[in-house]
């Protein structure tokens, strides 16, 4: 590796220019009015946990955390999510107080990249979780709090695909020999290889019946084939989790201005391996990457020895900015500079205008470099001197 | 309906990927008069495309400034993009091989590969669990172990003629190759519907062949 240079940050840091800062703050204080008036109540956990047990919990992959050791010579990460931490706030403390509970953050999270110099290593998530609720009531407020949470922020154009991580694992066991097939099959659907699938199928040596189920399970879903068609793929005791999802959907109907936003896929698969029922992604025009997904994670909290029902989302800040238009407001931004000898009657004058909620910097003009460039920063420039002109 | 931006690779590929559209019964443009062009317009069928290196086509598709893409399974392997792989077009098939000179054994102190393909090589020489150094060429890979920079080579092989013409055998095949349908995950649900009516179209062609 090359000498560090002065300027440069870590791989993957990023360093937020007063412009983006504001339009961050924007996003932050709307999503907090609308979340707050859902019901939700905003916490913060510590940006460092034991990898024992936040660390392995996490479905963040570990070749991604961020380790350092301790004083005390303990393994710590810098949190590679949310989710997490809350599942262990929620187990040992707030659910005992509140059950069902709802939880929401704002708050950034470290992934470490290997790949390409650009890509963040640590970003703002904004999410909510509900804990404590099986039903699909629950799913149904998490989706729609999603949707319409996306769309006060301003974003235009979106669409919310839903999948089911218990459905998906019944056809993919129901039609093969192992888990072993399982697994495979499985990432090959959450990388959305369909190529890969197919050929897979042929090397795992399974019976005509077995893949003929399996591409007509695909083929359907690639053809967003309505929720009902997919009963046939299931055995009689799994009737009961698209009878869920058709509740769900049924739910949705009823609570989303437009349905349209929604599309069911059964091959939808996440590498977040906690996901054990409904899960869906945020996909919006502008960005090439999903803005923000989420799901039933009912299976995190038996690592924390609780039996609760959870859904959650959450939605990446930095890819939400790429697709919103700019919405903070310009105020206008006023200089005062004066000489030696008026530094009393100019801050007389800046408070004045401070009273009436107006941005002003004071300066001290000869210390200043280069004051042309200085001034074009600002809307308006009140020189306070002998004579006392405006400029 | 949505305007479809396909990222496409240049030279032979795009041709033979061109026709099978064609073939498809898209209402193209036949002639595509000036080689040099990047842009290429289907105002029929409401389709761009961008005519790109064929390394590079992931690229702009994983970006989502195309929707689609065609690009080998060679490149996919190589890049990890995070993009769908749709369809298998069958085009372009060739398989990825290590060769090098006959009867030779790899280097006991210094095993060398040369490539174009570091991370394919990588990953293969590690899951037989041998350690071995991968040194990255552009091209003429060829040339390495006949000028003695490394024992074996990693590359495409279609027909082995240009093995043959320089003296080299083939020793292990790693994996088989053809060109991809590769969509954008986001223009894949907020433009989907017109993405599967162009893939069911372009699939019905396929199987008329």
């Amino acid at each position: 590796m090359s000498k560090i240079q002065m300027f440069e940050k870590p791989l993957g840091m990023r360093d937020s220019f007063p412009k983006v800062f504001e339009q961050k703050e924007y996003i932050r204080s709307t999503a907090r009015d609308f979340i707050r008036n859902k019901g939700y109540d905003f916490i913060k956990t510590p940006s460092v946990e034991y990898f024992e047990t936040i660390g392995k919990a996490s479905a963040i992959d570990e070749s991604s955390l961020f380790k350092l050791v301790d004083n005390q010579g303990e393994m710590l990460v810098l949190r590679p999510d949310m989710t997490t931490p809350i599942a262990r706030i929620a187990a040992s403390k707030l659910l005992k107080e509140k059950n069902p509970l709802r939880l929401a953050y704002f708050a950034n999270v470290f992934r470490a990249q290997q790949q390409e110099g650009g890509r963040p290593a640590e970003f703002e998530q904004l999410g909510l979780e509900l804990i404590g609720d099986f039903s699909a009531y629950g799913d149904s407020e998490i989706v729609n709090t999603a949707a319409e949470l996306v769309k006060a922020l301003g974003v235009e154009s979106f669409r919310i695909t839903i999948g089911h991580a218990g459905i998906l694992t019944a056809i993919l066991e129901n039609n093969t020999n192992n888990q072993e097939q399982v697994n495979a099959l499985r990432q090959l659907l959450v990388e959305k290889n369909f190529v890969g699938f197919e050929e897979m199928l042929e090397e795992l040596q399974l019976t005509e019946e077995q893949k003929g189920q399996l591409t007509r399970m695909v083929e359907s879903s690639i053809e967003a084939s309505p929720v009902q068609n997919f009963r046939v793929f299931l055995t009689d005791e799994q009737q009961v989790l698209l009878d869920h999802v058709e509740t769900l959907q049924k739910l949705l109907d009823v609570q989303l201005s437009d349905p349209l936003l929604i599309s069911f896929d059964f091959t939808l698969a996440s590498h977040m391996s906690y996901y054990t029922g409904m899960l869906f992604e945020i996909h919006a025009a502008g960005s090439g990457f999903p803005i923000g997904s989420g799901g039933r994670y009912d299976e995190l909290f038996k690592l924390f020895d609780e039996e609760v029902g959870a859904t959650g989302f959450g939605i990446r800040v930095d890819r939400l900015l790429e697709v919103l238009p700019d919405k903070t407001v310009k105020e206008k931004h006023t200089l005062i500079l004066f000489e030696e000898g008026f530094y009393q009657k100019s801050n007389e004058l800046a408070e004045e205008r401070r009273s009436k909620s107006e941005r002003v910097t004071l300066q001290y003009a000869a210390s200043v470099r280069d004051l042309d460039v200085f001034k074009q920063n600002f809307d308006e420039v009140i020189m306070v001197s002998e004579g006392g002109s405006l400029t | 309906m949505n305007e479809l931006t396909i990222a496409m690779p240049k030279g032979r590929i795009f041709e033979e990927a061109y026709q099978m559209f064609i073939d498809a019964g898209f209402d193209l443009p036949s002639e595509i008069d000036d080689s040099r062009k990047l842009i290429v317009e289907a105002p029929n069928e409401r389709i761009q495309f961008i005519l790109a290196k064929p390394m590079d086509v992931p690229v702009y598709v994983e970006h989502g400034v195309a929707d689609i893409g065609i690009a080998g399974k060679d490149v996919l392997l190589e890049q990890h993009r995070d993009v769908h792989e749709l369809l298998d077009l069958h085009i372009s098939n060739c398989y990825i091989a290590t060769a090098g000179l006959p009867n030779t054994q790899m280097d006991d102190i210094a095993p060398r590969v040369a490539t174009k393909y570091p991370t394919i090589a990588t990953n293969f020489y590690k899951e037989k669990g041998e350690q071995v150094e991968i040194i990255e060429l552009n091209g003429s890979i060829e040339l390495a172990p006949m000028i003695g920079l490394a024992d074996r080579i990693v590359d495409i092989v279609s027909t082995g003629q240009t093995l043959k013409e320089n003296g080299l055998v083939e020793y292990e095949k790693i994996v088989d190759i053809s060109s991809r349908l590769i969509v954008n995950p986001v223009s894949y649900r907020v433009k989907n519907e017109r993405i599967r009516e162009f893939v069911a179209q372009l699939k019905n062609g396929m199987n008329k062949r």
